[in-house]
């Protein structure tokens, strides 16, 4: 590099707001047409009988009553609200208990590291595949293990009670992303504080707790957040895995709105029940932010 | 990294542009014109793309027709366009204005197609060469029409039947002939049935959950009657299915529910490989379509099998007439298409008695016509073909619910069968789908009076 540094001596020109809406516009003109405008569509179609094939009908709030008497919309979102709750707390307990071991002083933690993020490369489908075939309640890899210290393991994906705990444990494999912000974050704490805390006696645990939990809390609020949002969209580890199977026990929300929508025909009511999720997902958000105003620490800049 | 030009604030330089303008303008010109199976088609011909489910020797055997209709004549061009999910794709691009000419769907999509106007009626188009209902079997007729015209031409036709391992029935001391009833059934699955000390089922004799593809088929084995195509009502809670589904629960009684589930889990992404379980032997009987022969012809040559209709309930009037629920691959051609008249002189070479035949054999399936010809079966490569044929053309034998909430429907019978094998009370579960698969059909009915009110397809 030769000069002057760029655009440093010189006062920046102000280019106007019609350069700013010009910026803007690529990002404008995919936010209406692929969000706002089938949004907008969307909530007029959760007000009608709409099957793809024909007009829609406008039915009021015919598909919202139905949703209210239908058994298996209360077994999806039983099912998902399980699935989320699971794997958002196991989730995120794992990720943060090896991101703190990780930056720890452990030899080979770079290799460990690599090892734990590989898995968010594999892509989904391929990994549901594997999975299913570890799963395998006789030649599974799993159960296998499991025999070599004496457990007899279950049908994983056969009974209704083990597959949901199936797709969960499934699930952790994912931590690679969150690991790597909280360990990204576990390396911003400033040393003087966990210097003062060993100072005045408190142990390892206790600078855990009281010192590195505390600081990493933005983190922790942001991989919960994202957590959660990700989790309440779960669809295609238990479409590959399970089909909603066995039972029904893995039948999750955005299973349940793609075979309304695409299997059945029945657009409207699959309408109906995404923007219920919207609106769920949006509450639940919030409720998380206003809770995390008490238990998210923000350092000062 | 290059200097900024004094005096000026743009940082495009007219090195920087005159390169971005000559990489678009070769990737323009080395842009492909048109698709590649496009080049393909000989000068002239307007070209047909015709979106078909199948992969494999299934569309390998397709492509042959194809190229056979390709050849004929030299007007059109047909382009196989391999979809999987066809149903929810075609489903989209219909709607969406943007259809193929020629879809390939399952038949329980016709009683939809048809009363959305999605698809076109075929008695629209000139009758010349095509053979119409006398061509057809009566219960693939059935499936190609809906209220009386035909929306849909066939594209080879199943129905199910009983596979039997000879070989393990001579070891247990059993007839080699497959079991006619199903108390025999019963007992020659328990004799061929080896767990091992574990309780884990080793070789199963019959289970019903395998493979668990038709859930909704077992009434057929006791006379039951899914739908009424009188009334235009759901029968699910018909006493002939609950029996069937009564049945169904004495396996996991048997055999251990969770011995039995296990065994069939183990086998959810094998079918049809040589791993299955009747291909690699873990099964000793098995439920399962005409394909299967053709897929042992390749996995597993020298496997020693036999095929009947499925068994019979003690009592039932004809015992030796076969029953079966018939299904078929079907064609439509889309409203809203490009040239209805070019899909129609495709789809019409489509059903061509010896089209169907060749697709037939090449699938191991009976055919779907009414005549045969006389080389039909001699030729063919499935030993068990008869069989299959005798079912689909058997008076005793019905087509799927002429329905457009089938697929929910079938979803419903499913939970009852799953209900049943968890040792729920079988009688509240149908009678539940009963009500609830009603429900679905007054609903549509209602809904399709509306549109029909409004100026739409009545």
């Amino acid at each position: 590099m030769n000069g002057r540094p760029r655009n440093l001596a010189r006062p920046a020109r102000s280019a106007g707001p019609s350069a700013a809406w010009l910026y803007l516009a690529p990002w404008l003109a995919g936010f209406v047409l692929f969000l706002l405008v089938p949004g907008a569509m969307s909530a007029y179609y959760a007000f009608t009988d709409y099957s793809l094939l024909e007009p829609p009908v406008w039915i009021g709030a015919a598909n919202f009553a139905e949703l209210w008497r239908d058994p298996l919309f209360w077994k999806a979102v039983r099912n998902t609200a399980y699935y989320a709750a699971a794997s958002v707390a196991l989730g995120s307990v794992l990720a943060l208990a090896v991101a703190v071991l990780l930056e720890s002083h452990v030899r080979g933690r770079g290799v460990a590291r690599a090892v734990i993020f590989l898995p968010t490369l594999v892509p989904l489908v391929a990994a549901a595949l594997a999975w299913s075939l570890m799963y395998n309640p006789e030649a599974g890899l799993v159960n296998r293990a499991l025999a070599l210290v004496g457990v007899r393991g279950p049908n994983w994906l056969g009974e209704a009670r083990w597959a949901m705990p199936a797709l969960i444990l499934m699930g952790l494999w994912n931590i690679g992303t969150a690991m790597v912000v909280y360990s990204a974050a576990l390396r911003d704490v400033p040393r003087a504080l966990y210097e003062a805390a060993e100072i005045d006696g408190v142990s390892r645990l206790g600078r855990l707790w009281h010192v590195s939990i505390p600081c990493v809390s933005p983190a922790i609020l942001f991989n919960v957040m994202i957590s959660i949002i990700w989790s309440l969209q779960v669809f295609g580890a238990p479409q590959i895995m399970t089909e909603g199977g066995p039972d029904h026990a893995t039948y999750v929300y955005q299973l349940s709105i793609y075979e309304n929508a695409f299997r059945y025909g029945r657009m409207g009511y699959a309408s109906a029940m995404a923007w219920l999720q919207l609106l769920a997902t949006l509450g639940i958000a919030g409720l998380t932010l206003a809770l995390s105003r008490r238990l998210v620490h923000y350092r000062a800049a | 990294m290059g200097r900024v030009p004094a005096g000026t604030s743009n940082p495009v330089t007219r090195r920087v542009a005159i390169g971005t303008l000559g990489a678009g303008a070769l990737a323009w010109a080395a842009w492909p014109r048109q698709p590649r199976e496009h080049a393909r088609a000989p000068r002239g011909r307007k070209i047909l793309h015709y979106w078909e489910k199948w992969t494999g020797v299934e569309a390998v055997s397709l492509q042959r027709v194809i190229d056979v209709f390709n050849q004929a004549q030299n007007r059109l061009w047909v382009v196989l366009v391999p979809i999987s999910d066809i149903s929810s794709k075609a489903m989209v691009a219909i709607g969406g204005g943007d259809p193929p000419d020629v879809c390939g769907l399952f038949s329980y999509s016709v009683p939809l197609y048809a009363e959305a106007g999605a698809a076109m009626p075929l008695d629209e188009f000139p009758r010349e060469d095509w053979c119409g209902e006398e061509g057809y079997l009566p219960n693939v007729w059935k499936l190609l029409t809906h209220e009386g015209r035909p929306w849909a031409g066939v594209n080879t036709c199943y129905t199910l039947g009983l596979y039997v391992n000879r070989a393990h029935l001579r070891e247990a001391g059993l007839s080699e002939s497959p079991p006619r009833t199903i108390g025999e059934l019963d007992a020659a699955a328990d004799a061929l049935t080896r767990t091992d000390a574990r309780g884990r089922i080793d070789r199963a004799g019959f289970l019903p959950n395998l493979p668990l593809w038709w859930p909704y088929s077992w009434g057929v084995l006791f006379d039951g009657r899914l739908y009424d195509r009188a009334t235009g009502r759901a029968t699910a809670d018909d006493p002939c299915n609950i029996r069937a589904l009564e049945w169904v629960a004495t396996y996991p009684k048997r055999f251990g529910r969770e011995a039995a589930g296990a065994f069939a889990q183990t086998f959810s992404r094998s079918t049809h490989s040589p791993q299955d379980p009747f291909i690699s032997g873990r099964a000793s009987m098995i439920v399962q379509g005409p394909w299967l022969a053709n897929f042992i012809r390749a996995h597993n040559p020298g496997l020693d099998y036999a095929a009947a209709p499925v068994p019979l309930a003690d009592g039932l009037p004809e015992p030796d007439v076969p029953r079966g629920l018939v299904e078929a691959d079907v064609l439509i051609i889309p409203r809203n298409c490009r040239d209805p008249e070019a899909s129609w002189e495709f789809l019409r070479f489509m059903q061509r008695r010896e089209v169907q035949e060749q697709l037939a054999q090449a699938h191991c399936k009976s055919s779907p016509m009414r005549d045969v010809s006389p080389g039909f079966f001699a030729a063919h490569p499935g030993r068990v073909v008869g069989v299959f044929d005798a079912v689909a053309r058997s008076p005793r034998s019905d087509a799927l619910p002429p329905t457009r909430v089938w697929p929910q429907y079938a979803d419903l019978l499913g939970g009852a069968f799953e209900a049943a094998w968890r040792g729920a009370d079988v009688a509240a579960a149908l009678r539940d789908v009963q009500s609830r698969a009603q429900r679905l059909i007054d609903e549509s009915a209602a809904l399709r009076a509306r549109r029909a009110a409004r100026g739409g397809v009545p």
